[in-house]
């Protein structure tokens, strides 16, 4: 390949010239969408960093404690039991969503009768809002709820509260937001399964590939980037749950820290005890946390674009 | 001649202007309430309801303050939920409402922060007198010798008994610690409660503390030193100790959300709740029952649950949220509310309804549920650790032992 000479490349970007007006178009159409970005994400992360090196009120800085917030978060018991408690969770749901929704999206892409049905169906949990399904598990995984009415027709007869005991209660959220959130998963990956060739599974076929098999030599590998993409996503909103652990057992995070969670002690720090630096320093530490993880997964999972 | 004329009437003028003046400081209140009837504009007003039945009772109220004041709109909102989360964006964006609830023990939480207008000068201006309030609720109010709300009602704990159950017992209501064990050990071998449990007891220290002031402990709530105290050991472990002995059970181990539920479902035959529990129990028609006092052990004790009308500093309307408050804590606002609402006055020149005597006869010997202004980070270790010796994952020494030190670092 031949040299581009310094003159050439003054000339490719010289006032008036195509590739200049081409740039300017692009970076136009951008500008909206990163003016919201910068203002709506940056910079609320470069303030929680600032006001986590205060105490901080409800009118703002009380006092400049430096890195004392961050040092006594990291002897905090609570935090480190909600830390805990988040991975733990994380794990369990993501492991979960994303079976059952490749499950679904698998499902749903066969011609099936009623497929639309099934499909709207499947999707309707994560539409819906939250705080009404979270409100209607708890009643069905009450003592005398649906599930254990439904157990005891098998012979297992308990009067558990499921959200109520420590040892079920985040292990029930896991299941909830599983179930709620598998109709998203199946979506991305039901997309993704759409745009795999035909000629792929005839070619399979043809050299005799059964389902299962065909499932896992040519499917699954095929969704590579698709797998990527529904783990970073799946991941990042695992490590954000919130709604659902605060509906089930509010900002206490019982019983015995069991529904604790690391947004839910942000909110009890900031709001029930109006401790804004802290509450800053816990989220700043979960953003380096996602931050992380997510660039783990990268070097993992390789780029999304990689097939 | 001019210049006499000009001076004589100067001096008549500031003769005027004083004894205006005079006249203005003599009247007090009554001069208040004659210029409140002189204010005009829209005073907004937040609170928190459990219910519509509630919100429209206050609305009842104030209905009373507007045919007296009927130049001052009330924008009155209810919240049902996140009410602390919408205060503090209120407080935040100096766009208050200018009357508003505050919790007893949320007060020493949003009073160091500056977001409360001290209520004394209007005291003092106005001549509100404080007198006939409770002296142990206002000062739930006070901060630094100021007065900062006024309790627009409050409530004790009592014990609810179911007594049709009792009656299949062949119990009594009790009154003592020992009474209260061997009743709940009667309903529990006679079955008087199938399907349920003798006591709805919640894994809260809102309702355990009680239990500690009933065994002589007479100082602060939920301090570090408290957590040394033999009274509150042996509290602690009465209270827990019913919960392993199988005579109570909290109310999500009876599929309850809280006593009262659990109470009205017939879950239950004796629950520890204040006066809010009534609406829900009466609306239970085929429950009798009885409200009576808390068992005692070395003497009496107990906890007073209290909400303030407050302004905030920021607040635009001052002067006509300071109308709006002394009506619904003067004497007639508060007669209407109570007479509305059952709850108990918290002036005493209000009587309170018929038929809650026994809240209002605990006002002698309760506290006022209320901490430091770091009371949340004590009382999020206090009922976790709560919960965990309820399920049997850890003991009472082990969780007085985290409590205190919750309680040091939160510097009670």
């Amino acid at each position: 390949m031949a040299a581009i000479s310094a003159r050439e490349r003054v000339q490719r970007w010289a006032w008036g010239s195509e590739r200049l007006r081409e740039a300017l178009v692009g970076y136009a159409f951008i500008l909206v969408p990163m003016g919201v970005f910068l203002v709506f994400f940056i910079f609320p992360i470069g303030y929680a960093v600032y006001i986590s090196r205060y105490e901080w009120g409800i009118f703002g800085k009380i006092d400049y404690v430096g890195w004392g917030n961050y040092r006594t978060l990291f002897h905090d018991e609570i935090f480190w039991r909600a830390v805990k408690n988040t991975a733990m969770f994380a794990v369990a749901v993501v492991a979960l969503e994303v079976t059952l929704g490749l499950a679904l999206a698998v499902v749903v892409n066969q011609t099936l009768r009623f497929r639309t049905f099934y499909r709207a169906g499947f999707y309707f949990p994560s539409i819906a809002s939250s705080a009404a399904i979270t409100a209607i598990f708890i009643y069905i995984l009450s003592a005398n709820g649906l599930l254990n009415s439904f157990l005891g027709l098998f012979g297992y007869h308990t009067s558990r509260p499921w959200f109520y005991d420590s040892s079920t209660a985040l292990w029930s959220i896991v299941g909830l937001n599983g179930w709620a959130t598998s109709g998203t998963i199946m979506l991305f990956y039901l997309a993704a399964l759409q745009s795999i060739s035909v000629e792929v599974y005839e070619a399979a076929a043809i050299d005799g590939a059964r389902a299962w098999r065909t499932f896992w030599k040519v499917t699954f590998p095929l969704l590579r980037p698709a797998h990527f993409f529904v783990l970073v996503v799946a991941v990042i909103g695992a490590l954000q749950i919130f709604d659902q652990a605060f509906i089930v057992a509010g900002a206490d995070g019982g019983p015995n820290y069991s529904t604790m969670t690391v947004v839910l002690y942000l909110y009890n720090k900031a709001i029930a005890s109006v401790q804004f630096g802290y509450a800053a320093a816990v989220g700043v530490v979960l953003f380096v946390g996602i931050f992380v993880i997510t660039g783990v997964q990268r070097l993992l999972f390789g780029r999304p674009d990689v097939a | 001649m001019a210049r006499r004329k000009f001076v004589v009437s100067l001096a008549a003028l500031c003769l005027a202007l004083a004894i205006a003046a005079l006249a203005g400081l003599g009247t007090g209140a009554g001069k208040a309430a004659a210029r409140g009837k002189q204010l005009s504009g829209t005073v907004t007003l937040f609170g928190w309801t459990t219910g519509t039945t509630e919100d429209n009772l206050l609305r009842e109220v104030i209905k009373g303050f507007q045919k007296k004041y009927p130049k001052i709109k009330v924008d009155y909102t209810a919240f049902g939920g996140d009410y602390d989360q919408t205060m503090l964006a209120k407080f935040s964006a100096r766009q208050p409402p200018d009357l508003f609830y505050v919790n007893g023990h949320v007060f020493p939480v949003w009073v160091p922060q500056g977001v409360l207008a001290s209520l004394t000068p209007y005291i003092k201006k106005f001549h509100f007198s404080p007198k006939p309030f409770y002296p142990r609720l206002l000062n739930g109010f006070k901060y630094k010798g100021k007065q900062y709300g006024f309790p627009k009602d409050w409530s004790p704990l009592a014990m609810y008994v179911n007594t049709d159950m009792l009656a299949k017992a062949g119990a009594k209501v009790p009154t003592t610690w020992t009474q209260l064990r061997s009743t709940a050990q009667k309903l529990k071998n006679s079955n008087a409660v199938p399907g349920g449990t003798p006591i709805c007891l919640s894994d809260d220290w809102a309702r355990l503390f009680a239990f500690v002031y009933q065994n002589g402990y007479n100082g602060r709530i939920m301090s570090s030193r408290s957590m040394s105290t033999a009274a509150v050991r042996s509290a602690a472990t009465f209270y827990t100790g019913l919960w392993k002995s199988g005579l109570a059970k909290r109310p999500p181990d009876i599929g309850a959300s809280w006593n009262g539920e659990g109470f009205a479902q017939g879950k239950c035959a004796i629950a520890f709740e204040g006066s809010w529990m009534l609406p829900t129990v009466k609306q239970a028609t085929n429950i009798h029952y009885r409200v009576a006092p808390l068992p005692k052990n070395k003497t009496r004790g107990n906890l007073a649950f209290s909400v303030s009308y407050s302004m905030a500093k920021d607040a635009k309307h001052k002067l006509l949220g300071w109308t709006l408050l002394t009506y619904l804590t003067g004497k007639v606002g508060m007669r209407r509310w109570v007479s509305l609402t059952g709850g108990l006055p918290s002036r005493s020149d209000v009587k309170p309804k018929a038929g809650s005597a026994v809240f209002a006869n605990a006002a002698s010997y309760s506290h006022v549920w209320q901490g430091g202004s770091k009371f949340n980070d004590v009382i999020t270790v206090a009922n976790n650790e709560l919960s965990a010796v309820a399920e049997g994952k850890t003991s009472v020494n082990s969780m007085l032992s985290k409590i205190k030190t919750a309680a040091k670092d939160a510097g009670q």
